[in-house]
C-alpha cells in the first residue's frame, strides 16, 4: 500500500475497522471486525454518536447492538486518536432496515467527528460512473438523485421519486434507461412494471431489459470507444482514453438527438407557464 | 500487425475508476490490459469494435437509429409521468443531457444511488 509524508510506513500507520453483520472475506483484510447484530445499524451509530460527546449510555442499549462497551469505547479512542478518518458506506447499510435514515446518521456521525479530528464518510460504488450521476445531477438540479421537475422545477424526496418505488407502485407510464440494466437487478413487480410502459433503453448491449424494452439504441461503450469524463468515487473527474472506434453513436449524441426531436414538439405545460429556467443557458 | 499502446488509460468498470492502465490495441479490440485488476481486464478485453447487435430495435425488430430516435422521443413524449433512470454507465457528458431530457419533459429523474 502507498507510503506517504504523514503514513510513512504504508499499511501499518492505517487502522481498517470493518462493520458487518457476518464475517465476510474482507474481515482479514481488516485489523478490527466489528459483528454487528442485523438491523442494528442505526442503533450503533447513534450509541456512537452519543459517546463520543461523553454522553450516557446503557448497558442495555449496546447489548442490543451486538458488541460490548469495552469494543465500542476502543473504536471511539481510534476515531479520536485518527489524524483522519473515513467511513466508507454500502448498500448493506442504505437498503436495510431505516433505508437512507441509517445514512443520514452516519453522515451526521461523520461531520460531528470533525470536532475532535478531521473525518469524512464516503459511499461505495459499484459500477463505473454513478459518483459522476450525483455530481451532474447535483450540479444541474440542486439533488443528486430521486429527483421529479412534474412541476417544472427539480424536487427531491427519496422513496417517492427513488425508481424501485415509483416502478413498484406503478406511478410512471415510460422509462428511459441508459447505462443500466435493471431487467437484471431489480425486484420483479419493478421489471413487471417496465413490461407493461414503453421502456427505452441505451446500452452497448442487449441487456436483459433491451428484451423487455419497446425501444433498444445501441451504443459506444464509455472509456472504451466513446469519450468523455467519468467520476472516481472521491469526486475526482477523470479523463477517459478510447481506444477503439465503435460503430455505435457515443450516449451522449443520442440523448442530444432525442432531445432536439422533443424540443420540436409543443411544450408540455400551456403557453406561458414554461418555467424560466427551461431557457437560461450556463 | 503492430499493436497501438495507450498509456494511462482510464478504466470505467467500477467506483475506483483507475487511470494508470496500459492499453495495447490493434483497430478492433484491445489485446493487453496492463496494471488493470481481474475485473478490469474482462471490461477492457470483453469490448470490441466489431458490429456484435443490430444499430436499434423497435419492437425486437431491426430498425435504423433515426426511426429508434423518433419512437423513442415520440413514447417519452406522449407519457405523463416518464422516467429518466440509470446513468452509471455513461460518462458525464451524456449524464447532462439526461438530466436536460428529464427537464424536458417534465418527468422523474434517478440514478443507481438510489439503491
Amino acid at each position: 500500500m502507498q507510503k506517504s509524508k504523514f503514513l510513512p510506513r504504508g499499511r501499518k500507520d492505517r487502522t481498517m475497522v470493518l462493520v458487518d453483520i457476518r464475517e465476510t472475506k474482507s474481515a482479514k483484510a481488516a485489523d478490527i471486525f466489528l459483528q454487528v447484530r442485523p438491523g442494528k445499524d442505526f442503533e450503533l451509530i447513534t450509541i456512537l454518536r452519543a459517546l463520543i460527546k461523553d454522553r450516557q449510555v446503557s448497558d442495555q442499549a449496546i447489548a442490543e447492538t451486538g458488541l460490548t462497551r469495552e469494543v465500542i469505547d476502543d473504536l471511539i479512542r481510534r476515531m479520536k486518536g485518527a489524524k483522519f478518518g473515513c467511513v466508507f458506506f454500502g448498500m448493506g447499510l442504505s437498503m436495510t432496515r431505516g433505508k437512507h435514515m441509517n445514512s443520514a446518521a452516519l453522515l451526521t456521525l461523520a461531520a460531528e467527528m470533525n470536532a475532535f479530528t478531521k473525518f469524512v464518510a464516503m459511499p461505495m460504488r459499484g459500477h463505473g460512473n454513478v459518483t459522476g450521476a450525483d455530481v451532474i445531477m447535483r450540479w444541474q438540479t440542486g439533488y443528486p438523485f430521486g429527483i421529479s421537475f412534474s412541476r417544472g422545477y427539480p424536487r427531491y424526496n427519496p422513496g417517492e421519486f427513488s425508481t424501485v418505488d415509483v416502478l413498484v407502485r406503478g406511478d410512471c407510464d415510460a422509462a428511459f434507461i441508459i447505462g443500466a440494466d435493471p431487467g437484471a437487478t431489480m425486484p420483479q413487480p419493478a421489471i413487471d412494471h417496465l413490461k407493461r410502459i414503453p421502456t427505452i433503453v441505451l446500452d452497448p448491449h442487449v441487456t436483459h431489459t433491451s428484451k423487455l424494452s419497446r425501444v433498444h439504441i445501441t451504443t459506444a461503450p464509455q472509456g472504451i470507444a466513446a469519450p468523455g469524463t467519468a467520476y472516481r468515487m472521491d469526486e475526482l473527474p477523470m479523463p477517459l482514453k478510447p481506444a477503439l472506434k465503435s460503430p455505435y453513436p457515443s450516449d451522449e449524441e443520442v440523448v442530444r438527438r432525442i432531445n432536439e426531436a422533443i424540443a420540436k414538439k409543443p411544450f408540455w405545460l400551456p403557453d406561458g407557464s414554461q418555467p424560466q429556467m427551461l431557457n437560461a443557458q450556463v | 500487425m503492430e499493436l497501438q499502446v495507450i498509456n494511462n488509460a482510464t478504466c470505467t468498470f467500477c467506483g475506483c475508476v483507475c487511470d494508470d492502465i496500459q492499453l495495447h490495441h490493434d483497430d478492433v479490440r484491445i489485446h493487453k490490459a496492463n496494471k488493470a485488476c481481474v475485473l478490469g481486464t474482462a471490461w477492457f478485453l470483453n469490448h470490441t469494435a466489431e458490429k456484435k447487435y443490430p444499430d436499434a430495435l423497435i419492437d425486437g425488430r431491426e430498425a435504423t437509429l433515426d426511426e429508434a430516435i423518433e419512437a423513442a422521443a415520440n413514447f417519452l413524449y406522449e407519457a405523463d409521468m416518464p422516467l429518466v433512470y440509470g446513468m452509471s454507465n455513461t460518462t458525464c457528458e451524456a449524464q447532462k443531457e439526461c438530466v436536460a431530457l428529464a427537464d424536458q419533459l417534465g418527468g422523474l429523474l434517478d440514478s443507481h444511488t438510489s439503491l
